[in-house]
């Protein structure tokens, strides 16, 4: 996390993504969240470091999960133009972190005395961390069982391709073969590892299958920090002696042995009630795409929150136009007069955020008087209408939104897409 | 029942990796090929054939200014037309050296600011570097300086008008000296620099031929024609219009990124494109959309005999037609072509979805 967020400071991020942006793309149902003014923006940030670092220490641990929670979620909402299966990852294990008392035994805390020392924790704490672990691999492991992925090795192949400059391995990169052993070690990987990681056999092997899965895919594709939280948090498998030898060789002091028995709880019923609903929703929410229609690459209907990871290589281009209601004279926006590139690039191929834009460009331009060649021209309720070529994992381009359709009246919300042309394999 | 499937697991990979080997396709593209081709045959005899045409420029106008003649003042256009024209075969290249010395800018922008020229020549000192002059330098500039009424007359009259067109030549020049001196040591940089990532050189190139391509449809033609004006022409953006050279100009744009795109020399000779990249890719009937559009939109000129200006009223259907070519081509060098490169148009993190 501190890395993280250093590493998002340090690159300038908070400036690019939060401050330059004029608009803003919030999720459906989080319209309410706004960011803060200018470089007041960097404030969230500067909380989610120092609450990163007292939670890493266990320093006012409760506290710091809060803030660590609040101030991280809060900065992905503002945008989806940002979203990231593995930033969503990390917001559910930080809601997970309120609850769960990681500061008993190890902490500041528990050494100042600011909290009862505890060496136990109940069954269910580590069980829900490594259902939400299992749950990432399992769901992402599913969601390549498409035929894009099996059968074309795309968008692998377009991806590796790309590194052929690379010494020695740049030249295997670009064979055809690599692309399929690739996306069918994946798929296998991330359907079966956590069957392996929960035998305590076969563990040790498993685990070093994650580190070498996850160091290749650090190398070859930009995901950031996400290959390492995945192999740290990969460790929540071990047992607790493992955990308990790393301790001890941390602070050099003799323990007591840990052990996972189950503390009875002050209130079981709540506490299993909240686990149900936590995990059905968890199970529930990748399969929501069965709800609609269509191609669910095309439409992206039910895409987000179900760990669909590097499975499209989306790439659009499109033109919006004007229309006056009235005169139906129109014209053409210049590409890139309100989004940053980032945004623009991500809102081509999403559908919602398609439709967010035509909003954004509708209050821009309602009511607006032109000058031209010194006359003046009132746009009065005009239509916001869009032509948008979309290619999807090496497909020709094919038409995503048609000229003619009034993107304003569509209504940006959870039924099928049918103002969206159909999609041709 | 767990070292079961571990072994099934492995032999599974074990044996796609052993039967995707026989049907291991040669189809090796190297990109640093393609940089080492762009930068000897077509970037730097580019720039050069510039530098030599602004060099004369420079000298038939020094020429004209010591002893004025009408014949000596063609001659000084003939060879701004020349300089103007080989220009659009520069422009494109907009990273490394073009990029940090604002070559782009300072020598193609327009349309030109004539109030602020005029009220720099009537002031008679004036800084060009400055961010109020960037509209009262370049060929634009000329373009206003050399072809409005009465340039002859005003050009051999006042020392200050006639020095005003010596600075913006010799500012051209020394603009050009600093990119083409700055790619001598450039070119390894460039050749070396063939990631995917967003700052590497092959992105750059592909996204600025991109972005050049655009910037041909949307300033030199779809503005006038009043395709971001609600339908209403506005011949005051038209470039070079003093002299009217618009359509020769943006001809001899759109043919220098064909060629780019095929990877073809300053001499000619086709060599390592992006046309070659596509087919290493199998990407055949892409390329051919490619190849046949720019060849469409080169035929597309042929009603057109007068100055832009004038075909905008006589002529605006042929121009229509003209401009859904240059847009029909966007979709496929943008998103095709650019997404089939795998190119990253960002440096941030990005889980492909």
């Amino acid at each position: 996390m501190l890395i993280g967020t250093s590493r998002f400071i340090l690159n300038g991020w908070v400036q690019k993504l939060y401050i330059e942006p004029t608009f803003f793309f919030p999720f459906l149902g989080f319209e309410w969240v706004k960011p803060l003014p200018g470089n007041w923006m960097f404030l969230p940030f500067v909380l989610l470091f120092v609450s990163a670092l007292f939670f890493m220490f266990g320093f006012f641990y409760r506290i710091a999960s809060v803030v660590l929670f609040l101030s991280f979620t809060y900065i992905e909402l503002l945008d989806k133009t940002n979203y990231l299966n593995h930033y969503y990852f990390v917001s559910l294990v930080a809601f997970l972190m309120l609850f769960l008392p990681a500061n008993r035994y190890c902490s500041l805390d528990a050494q100042l005395n600011l909290t009862p020392k505890h060496l136990l924790v109940s069954k269910w704490n580590i069980g829900i961390l490594k259902f939400q672990l299992g749950i990432v691999y399992v769901f992402a492991g599913i969601a390549k069982l498409n035929s894009d992925w099996l059968f074309d090795a795309n968008p692998l192949k377009i991806w590796l391709q790309a590194h052929h400059h690379l010494p020695l391995v740049g030249k295997f990169l670009q064979q055809e073969w690599l692309a399929f052993v690739f996306s069918w070690t994946g798929c296998i990987y991330d359907l079966f590892i956590v069957i392996f990681l929960f035998n305590k056999h076969t563990r040790p092997f498993a685990y070093i299958f994650v580190v070498i899965f996850h160091l290749v895919t650090w190398y070859l594709f930009p995901i950031g920090v996400f290959p390492w939280v995945m192999i740290f948090s990969t460790l929540i498998f071990f047992s607790p002696n493992f955990h308990e030898r790393i301790l001890q060789f941390i602070t050099k002091e003799k323990m007591q042995t840990l052990s996972q028995k189950t503390l009875p709880t002050f209130n079981k019923k709540i506490v299993s009630s909240a686990l149900i609903l936590f995990v059905s929703f968890q199970i529930l929410v990748p399969f929501r795409y069965l709800a609609y229609d269509g191609d669910l690459f095309w439409h992206e209907q039910g895409f987000r929150f179900s760990w669909r990871v590097m499975l499209m290589h989306k790439e659009g281009y499109g033109r919006f136009f004007v229309v006056d209601s009235k005169t139906k004279r129109e014209m053409e926006l210049p590409q890139q007069q309100f989004l940053t590139p980032i945004q623009l690039d991500q809102m081509l191929t999403q559908p919602d955020m398609i439709l967010q834009y035509a909003q954004i460009l509708y209050k821009e331009y309602n009511g607006k008087t032109f000058y031209v060649a010194g006359l003046p021209l009132k746009i009065h309720k005009p239509e916001i209408q869009a032509e948008i070529y979309v290619t999807l994992n090496g497909r020709p381009s094919q038409l995503f939104v048609r000229k003619g359709k009034n993107l304003v009246t569509i209504k940006n919300d959870l039924k099928n897409r049918t103002w969206l042309e159909d999609f041709k394999k | 029942m767990n070292r079961i499937i571990f072994g099934i697991l492995i032999g599974t990979i074990v044996f796609i990796t052993a039967c995707d080997k026989n049907r291991n396709n040669k189809n090796d593209f190297d990109k640093a090929a393609l940089l080492q081709n762009f930068a000897d045959n077509i970037i730097q005899p580019r720039y050069a054939d510039f530098k030599t045409k602004i060099d004369s420029f420079e000298i038939l106008f020094t020429s004209f200014q010591s002893n004025p003649s009408e014949a000596k003042f063609e001659n000084v256009k003939t060879q701004w037309k020349v300089c103007y024209l080989s220009f659009q075969g520069v422009k494109t290249f907009d990273f490394g050296p073009s990029m940090n010395t604002g070559f782009k800018g300072a020598i193609g922008t327009f349309p030109t600011d004539t109030t602020q020229i005029s009220s720099n020549i009537a002031a008679g000192t004036y800084n060009l570097a400055t961010a109020t002059n960037a509209d009262a330098v370049g060929l634009a500039a000329l373009d206003f300086l050399f072809y409005q009424t009465d340039a002859y007359l005003k050009i051999t009259t006042s020392q200050f008008y006639s020095q005003y067109c010596l600075d913006v030549i010799q500012k051209m020049k020394a603009e050009t000296d600093a990119v083409v001196n700055a790619w001598t040591t450039f070119k390894s940089t460039f050749i070396a620099s063939t990631g995917n990532e967003s700052t590497s050189m092959f992105s750059m190139l592909v996204n600025d031929f991109c972005q050049d391509w655009e910037e041909a449809k949307a300033a030199k033609l779809g503005i006038p024609l009043g395709k971001y004006s609600l339908g209403i022409q506005r011949p005051e953006y038209i470039e070079a219009r003093y002299s009217g050279y618009s359509l020769p100009i943006l001809k001899a744009s759109l043919k220098s990124i064909a060629e780019i795109y095929s990877g073809i020399g300053f001499n000619g000779q086709d060599g390592v494109g992006f046309d070659d990249y596509l087919i290493g890719l199998k990407k055949e009937n892409l390329n051919t959309s490619i190849k046949s559009t720019f060849q469409t939109i080169d035929g597309l000129f042929s009603p057109f005999n007068s100055t832009l200006e004038i075909e905008l009223t006589q002529n605006q259907t042929a121009l229509e037609n003209l401009f859904n070519a240059i847009s029909e081509q966007v979709i496929f060098i943008k998103t095709d072509m650019t997404a089939s490169f795998g190119i990253l148009i960002t440096y941030q993190d990005n889980d492909g979805d």
